[in-house]
C-alpha cells in the first residue's frame, strides 16, 4: 500500500522541525532547547498522522453519494 | 432517565409567579416546571380549592455532568479509545459544527471529549524560548483547567481556549456546553490534585517503550524527513519529562491498560503481537472489576483448541489479584491475537462482570469497529470493556442521584 501523505504544509513543517531539532541538539543533547525541539517534532508528527487518517477514509461511492443522494446508485429506502 | 417528583402545594390566592432559575445561562439544564390548574368557580361546594399548584422537580442525573479522565502520551491510541468509548453510548463523535476547523473537541449526543492540550499556557514558540516541553507542568495552566472542568461539572457553559496543533498557537476560545459525560483526555488529567478530585473515573493508557517505538515507526515512517534515528531521538528526548510528570499519574488511575510486547514469541520486537493487561483498582465505588472464571483466584487459560481457531502464536489469558503502586488490583491479561473476530464470543462468555446489557455485546461492539487499530488483540477488547464499565458507572450515578429527591418526597 502506498503511504498517504498528509497535506504538504504539515509534511514540510515536520521535515523542517526535524532538521532544526537535529541542529539544536548537535551541541548538547540534554539541553532544554533540544528537548523542546524534539517535543515540537512529536507534536507535528502526531498532527500529520491525524491529518492522514482523516484523508484516507472512505469509499469513492460513499463520497459521491454524500453529494448526490438522489441518483440511482445511491438511493436507499428504509422500507 | 429523568426521575420527576410531583409536589402538590396549598392553594394560593393570587396568580402564581413562575420561579426563575438563578442560573438561566445554563440553557438546557432547567430543572423545574410549574403547572397549575384552575377549577371552575361555578361548582358550589369546592370553592376553597380552586387553585391547585403542582411543582415538578426533575432530579435528573443530567443536571450534573460526570467527568472521566483519560491520560496517555501522544500517539498512543487515545483517539481510537475515544471512538470506542463514544460508540458504546451510541452516535458518532464529531468536531463542533461551524467552529474552528482545528478544534480538538469531539461532541456526540451524550459525550463531549476535550483535549487538555487546550490548556497550554505557553504556545509552541513560548515553550521553545523557555526550553520546556508540553509535558512540563510549567507549560500548562492548571488553574484554568480546574475552574473550567469544575464549572462544566456544575452545569455551567465555559469558553475554552483552543490549542492549534498545526500552527502551534492558542486560538480564540470555543463554547463548551455541559454534556452528560465529559471526557478530559491528554497528558495531565490526574496531575493536579484539584482536577483529580473532580474525576468520577480515571484511566491511564500505559504503552511500554518497545511498543511505543514500534507504533511510532509505523506512524511516522510514511512522513518525509523521519528516519529511525529521528524517531528514537524524539522518544529519548521526551523521556525524562515523561517519567517525571506523566508516568506517576498511573497510581491514581482506576483502570490502567498496559500494552507490552508478547511473551508468546521469544525475543519479539516487531510490536505486532501484544500482551495487554487491564489493571482494575478494587474498592472503587460504582466500579466492579471484570474477572475470568472465578473472582479472586489466579488463573491462566489458553482458549485455543476445538472451539477457538488460533494460528501461531496462539492466545493466552491470565487473571489474578495483585498489588499495583500500593493499591489492591485485579488484573486480566490477554497475550496474542484473534484470527477470527466473531469467535471472540467464546472468550466473552467466560469473562464475568462485563456490565454488558445483553449476551454478546462486547463482541458486537468489537465487530462494529473491526477496522480500528487493535481490534484483533487485547487493546481493542479491554478498551471496549472499559467503555461498558463507564456506561455502567454513569447509569449507577444517575440512578443514585435520582433516588434522593424521590426519597425526600416520601418522607
Amino acid at each position: 500500500i502506498r503511504p498517504v501523505q498528509a497535506s504538504p504544509d504539515i509534511t514540510g513543517k515536520v521535515e523542517e522541525s526535524i532538521k532544526s531539532a537535529e541542529e539544536t541538539c548537535a551541541g548538547d543533547a540534554t539541553s532544554g532547547e533540544c528537548v523542546a525541539a524534539w517535543d515540537e517534532v512529536e507534536e507535528l508528527s502526531a498532527a500529520a498522522s491525524h491529518a492522514r487518517d482523516k484523508k484516507k477514509t472512505s469509499d469513492p461511492l460513499e463520497e459521491y453519494c454524500k453529494d448526490n443522494p438522489e441518483t440511482d446508485e445511491c438511493r436507499t429506502y428504509d422500507n | 432517565m429523568a426521575a420527576c417528583t410531583v409536589y402538590s402545594t396549598q392553594p394560593l390566592r393570587t396568580n402564581i409567579s413562575i420561579p426563575t432559575s438563578s442560573k438561566t445561562h445554563v440553557g438546557f439544564n432547567q430543572k423545574q416546571v410549574v403547572f397549575y390548574t384552575t377549577t371552575k368557580k361555578s361548582s358550589n361546594r369546592r370553592t376553597n380549592s380552586n387553585n391547585r399548584r403542582y411543582l415538578i422537580t426533575c432530579g435528573a442525573g443530567d443536571s450534573q455532568t460526570i467527568v472521566i479522565g483519560l491520560a496517555a502520551d501522544s500517539g498512543c491510541g487515545k483517539s481510537t479509545f475515544m471512538r470506542r468509548l463514544t460508540s458504546v453510548f451510541g452516535g458518532a463523535a464529531e468536531p463542533p459544527k461551524g467552529g474552528n476547523p482545528d478544534s480538538n473537541t469531539l461532541i456526540s449526543d451524550t459525550t463531549t471529549v476535550i483535549c487538555l492540550d487546550d490548556y497550554h499556557s505557553l504556545d509552541r514558540t513560548g515553550r521553545k524560548e523557555k526550553g520546556v516541553t508540553a509535558l512540563d507542568p510549567r507549560a500548562n495552566d492548571f488553574d484554568l483547567m480546574y475552574e473550567q472542568v469544575k464549572a462544566i461539572k456544575e452545569g455551567v457553559s465555559v469558553q475554552k481556549p483552543i490549542y492549534n496543533h498545526v500552527t502551534g498557537l492558542l486560538d480564540p476560545p470555543e463554547l463548551i456546553k455541559p454534556p452528560k459525560i465529559l471526557v478530559i483526555e491528554g497528558l495531565h488529567p490526574m496531575y493536579d490534585s484539584r482536577v483529580r478530585d473532580l474525576l468520577d473515573f480515571s484511566i491511564y493508557l500505559d504503552i511500554s517503550n518497545e511498543v511505543k517505538f514500534a507504533w511510532k515507526i509505523q506512524r511516522d515512517m510514511a512522513e518525509r524527513g523521519h528516519s529511525l534515528e529521528s524517531i528514537k531521538a524524539s522518544i529519548e528526548a521526551r523521556k525524562p519529562d515523561f517519567e517525571a510528570y506523566i508516568d506517576p499519574q498511573k497510581q491514581y488511575a482506576d483502570a490502567v491498560i498496559e500494552v507490552l510486547p508478547t511473551q508468546l514469541i521469544p525475543d519479539d520486537n516487531e510490536g505486532k503481537i501484544l500482551r495487554v493487561r487491564l489493571i482494575q483498582k478494587e474498592g472503587v465505588k460504582y466500579f466492579s472489576p471484570v474477572y475470568l472464571f472465578d473472582d479472586g483466584s489466579t488463573i491462566s487459560w489458553i482458549p485455543c483448541g476445538r472451539k477457538l481457531t488460533c494460528s501461531y502464536p496462539g492466545i493466552k489469558f491470565s487473571y489474578g489479584p495483585e498489588t499495583y503502586k500500593g493499591n489492591e488490583v485485579s488484573v486480566v491479561e490477554m497475550d496474542g491475537q484473534f484470527d477470527r473476530l466473531d469467535e471472540l464470543i467464546y472468550v466473552e462468555s467466560h469473562l464475568s462482570n462485563l456490565s454488558s446489557k445483553f449476551y454478546g455485546e462486547v463482541t458486537q461492539q468489537m465487530l462494529k469497529h473491526a477496522d480500528f487499530p487493535g481490534s484483533n488483540n487485547g487493546t481493542g477488547l479491554f478498551q471496549t470493556i472499559v467503555g461498558l464499565k463507564i456506561r455502567d458507572l454513569f447509569e449507577q450515578i444517575v440512578a443514585s442521584r435520582a433516588e434522593t429527591p424521590v426519597g425526600a418526597a416520601k418522607a
